[in-house]
């Protein structure tokens, strides 16, 4: 990936304004405009080095229709660490995370306000492609959803989708490998994936994202629907991909927040029902000393 | 044991007005029982202390026996505070101010053991002295049990009402201690020097002073317990 001019960027402008410097939708995501980071003191104590910052989201809001569901939203990602997203139901968690990857462009009255920089492009600029948004940014979701094929053409669908030309075993081989999942598997490649346990399926579905060779892999309550152990397998999985990849995670569960991130933001509901951030902090000092009466009183189940 | 006396109904007594129970009920029960029996704990090493000090001071073994026979309630008491709060820890899930609560009782109730201990070989030393022939004891040594009880009930308090600032003030008064110490320290050696033959009576109040120094020590480590509990910060009060 490009790494971001160190030289002051041009003038800032407001791509919603017009149509001034359109970025061709032939341009990959690397080629598009870089634009400057805002200032860290946006972000509270947060403060990550410019190259380490994925995701920088600068006064977020999303809207389905007249509803605001999330609220004015500033808070960095940081390469190569998970970052969980905790928060009551209803506050606006799973919205922010697929405002990571335009997921929520799918539904029609979707819209954001403010930005979402990923590596310093404005992800929701004119002639950025969502496809390869979603290439880049991968998703797997709270239950385990591998298509009607074999473990083989599961993992292969995407890279074969893409055009990828390279030895296909290998990729597949690989990804599964990544996943954890690859002794569980490799005698049955041919087997239907829907086959497979909850816990190997959502393995299966963490492989199928990888093997697109993605940046983040975003990831929506993805133990809600698996035993302990599977639960376990899949926490301390994100801890070996982050070495290669930018995790966030959407979890009920504190305590998998606390096991498996090492940073968590928390957010809650406003009065207009607009889910806003809290606080986000390293997740050791949010779980042992938390900023704010409200994550105290949501992290030790004080909450309203 | 007393656990027994106030079960009944005291779980509902400690959650002010009535209504719905909150999503922790049975967690902040459970931790104020926890810290009724720490109070309870404090009291028992601060009883222990005074009639340490008085056997010194009166020659009085029997009491001083009596000392050393009730610190097995004291250590009985210790391990059942830690089995309270490990299977809080266990089963629970605590975290942010929760768990530093926890931790902070637990530390607070060992380091009340170890008072107990104190006051255990300060009996010791009285019933030595007292069979030793009578020697005046060191007018600083009642002075000093008398503030290290003060400062063992304040930080009690302080625990209670997690008061940060009242923690501070705990570990103040070492310095009191430490001077009245050092006092005692060379008072011992003047003794030892004008009268020789005074010299075991002399080091026994040299080491019942020591004693109640290092137990000073243990009440300002009650003190930083409260103010990690108070802010999340580990803090050495007495550097």
């Amino acid at each position: 990936m490009k790494t971001r001019d160190p030289k002051p960027a041009e003038p800032e402008r407001d791509v919603r304004e017009g149509p001034t410097i359109r970025v061709m939708a032939t341009q990959t995501l690397d080629e598009s405009e870089q634009i400057e980071p805002a200032a860290a003191g946006e972000h509270g104590s947060l403060d990550f080095a410019a190259d380490e910052v994925v995701f920088d989201l600068q006064s977020l809001s999303c809207f389905y229709g007249s509803f605001r569901a999330v609220r004015d939203i500033s808070l960095r990602v940081p390469k190569n660490q998970v970052t969980a997203i905790i928060g009551p139901s209803g506050c606006g968690k799973s919205t922010l995370l697929r405002s990571f990857n335009r997921m929520n462009d799918l539904v029609d009255s979707a819209r954001i306000e403010g930005r979402i920089l990923y590596h310093g492009v404005d992800l929701y600029a004119d002639g950025v492609d969502p496809v390869e948004v979603r290439r880049r940014i991968g998703m797997v979701f709270q239950k385990p959803n591998p298509f009607p094929k074999s473990i083989y053409d599961n993992v292969a669908f995407g890279p074969r989708v893409a055009g990828y030309k390279g030895n296909m075993d290998e990729l597949v081989e690989r990804s599964l490998k990544r996943a954890a999942i690859w002794d569980e598997v490799h005698d049955k490649l041919r087997e239907p994936g829907t086959a497979l346990s909850g816990g190997q399926q959502q393995r299966l579905c963490i492989a199928r994202a990888i093997a697109v060779e993605p940046d983040v892999i975003l990831m929506d309550e993805p133990c809600s629907a698996l035993d302990p152990i599977a639960t376990l397998k899949i926490e301390e999985l994100m801890r070996e991909l982050k070495q290669n990849y930018t995790i966030v995670i959407v979890t009920h569960n504190m305590q998998q927040a606390a096991r498996a991130s090492d940073f968590t933001a928390f957010l809650t509901m406003g009065e207009d029902r607009a889910g806003y951030l809290v606080e986000m902090a390293p997740t050791q000092d949010l779980f042992t000393r938390p900023a704010h009466r409200l994550t105290e009183d949501y992290i030790t189940g004080r909450f309203g | 044991m007393e656990r027994a006396i106030d079960a009944p109904g005291s779980d509902t007594g400690t959650q002010g007005p009535a209504g719905p129970p909150g999503p922790r009920a049975t967690f902040d029960r459970a931790l104020d029982r926890v810290k009724d029996d720490v109070l309870r704990l404090g009291a028992r090493v601060e009883q222990a202390l005074e009639r340490a000090g008085r056997a010194l001071v009166q020659r009085d073994p029997d009491l001083a026996d009596k000392v050393r026979w009730e610190d097995a309630e004291v250590n009985e008491l210790q391990r059942q505070i830690n089995t309270e709060i490990t299977a809080l820890i266990a089963t629970q899930g605590p975290v942010a101010r929760d768990v530093r609560e926890l931790l902070a009782l637990y530390h607070a109730a060992a380091e009340l053991e170890r008072m107990g201990d104190y006051a255990v070989n300060i009996a010791k030393l009285a019933q030595q002295l007292a069979s030793e022939p009578e020697t005046p004891i060191l007018k600083q040594i009642p002075r000093m049990e008398q503030i290290c009880r003060e400062q063992l009930r304040d930080a009690m308090r302080a625990l209670v009402d997690i008061s940060e600032s009242d923690a501070r003030g705990v570990a103040q008064r070492d310095d009191e201690i430490d001077h009245l110490y050092n006092s005692v320290y060379e008072d011992a050696i003047q003794l030892m020097t004008v009268a020789p033959e005074r010299a075991r009576q002399a080091t026994h109040m040299l080491f019942a002073a020591h004693h109640l120094e290092r137990l000073g020590d243990r009440v300002t480590n009650i003190g930083e317990d409260v103010v990690f509990l108070a802010t999340g910060q580990v803090e050495d009060l007495n550097p």
